[in-house]
């Protein structure tokens, strides 16, 4: 399926999680039909049975990889060189405003307990007609409650994406 | 190593695509015909195009008679 040509607005995207410890591997993670697209609810233009949204999130964070590089200098030539060396998933710090019953939120707050449970999220851009969606698996590794006497109280908790283990999709 | 093999390998692993397509030997003729037939949108078409990143088709261009 032909990827949408446009400049997709920030807002649009939003956030999913697997219900179910069973992280994809990371050749399923790129596959929309039948495999991403159960993690992505019908308001993004997924089918959503393996999913719940984190609906209650502020923003979607920045996601993708870090930078990583080493610089060598040649004696006698002009310019250095850089070279990309072995880089890190970007972890995600997440604000979402706190409803201690929030079937998402509870799954974070015990993987955030664990530390050991892995994962599979699902960013999804939908524009009304078609989804590109950024999957990959994670682990939580903070869960902060922020209850502040003069705003509604905030869960901030952070996802540690797994090295190597990510796919795009679209429909 | 047959193509269906190396696509099995690729679709149950959670390692990168990348580095296990480099180690995994096979034909590039056999990948480019699986993937002429592979549906879009499957994991045997994404792990075939993995595959098929690091084992081109190659075809060899006849070199000319010298002159003399």
């Amino acid at each position: 399926m032909a990827l949408p040509s446009k400049v997709l607005p920030g807002f649009v995207a939003s956030f999913w999680m697997q219900t179910s410890a069973a992280p994809f591997t990371t050749a399923n993670l790129a596959v929309w039909t039948a495999q991403v697209a159960t993690l992505v609810g019908t308001s993004a233009g997924g089918t959503g049975a393996s999913g719940t949204a984190l609906a209650t999130i502020e923003a979607v964070p920045v996601f993708g990889q870090d930078d990583a590089v080493a610089s060598f200098m040649v004696a006698g030539s002009r310019q250095s060189d850089k070279i990309p060396t072995q880089s890190a998933p970007t972890s995600m710090t997440i604000t979402a405003a706190w409803n201690p019953s929030d079937a998402g939120l509870l799954l974070i707050r015990a993987d955030a307990y664990s530390g050991l449970i892995d994962r599979t999220y699902v960013i999804a851009a939908y524009d009304g007609t078609n989804t590109v969606a950024y999957a990959f698996n994670g682990r939580v590794g903070q869960f902060q409650i922020d209850s502040q006497p003069g705003a509604e109280a905030k869960a901030v908790f952070t996802i540690h994406p797994r090295g190597n283990q990510y796919g795009w999709s679209n429909t | 190593m047959k193509v269906a093999d190396a696509v099995e390998v690729l679709a149950t692993t959670y390692q990168s695509l990348d580095a296990v397509a480099q180690g995994l030997e096979v034909k590039a003729s056999e990948v480019a015909t699986a993937l002429a037939k592979a549906k879009p949108d499957t994991v045997e078409f994404v792990c075939l195009t993995i595959l098929a990143r690091y084992n081109p088709v190659t075809t060899q261009v006849a070199t000319p008679e010298p002159i003399e």
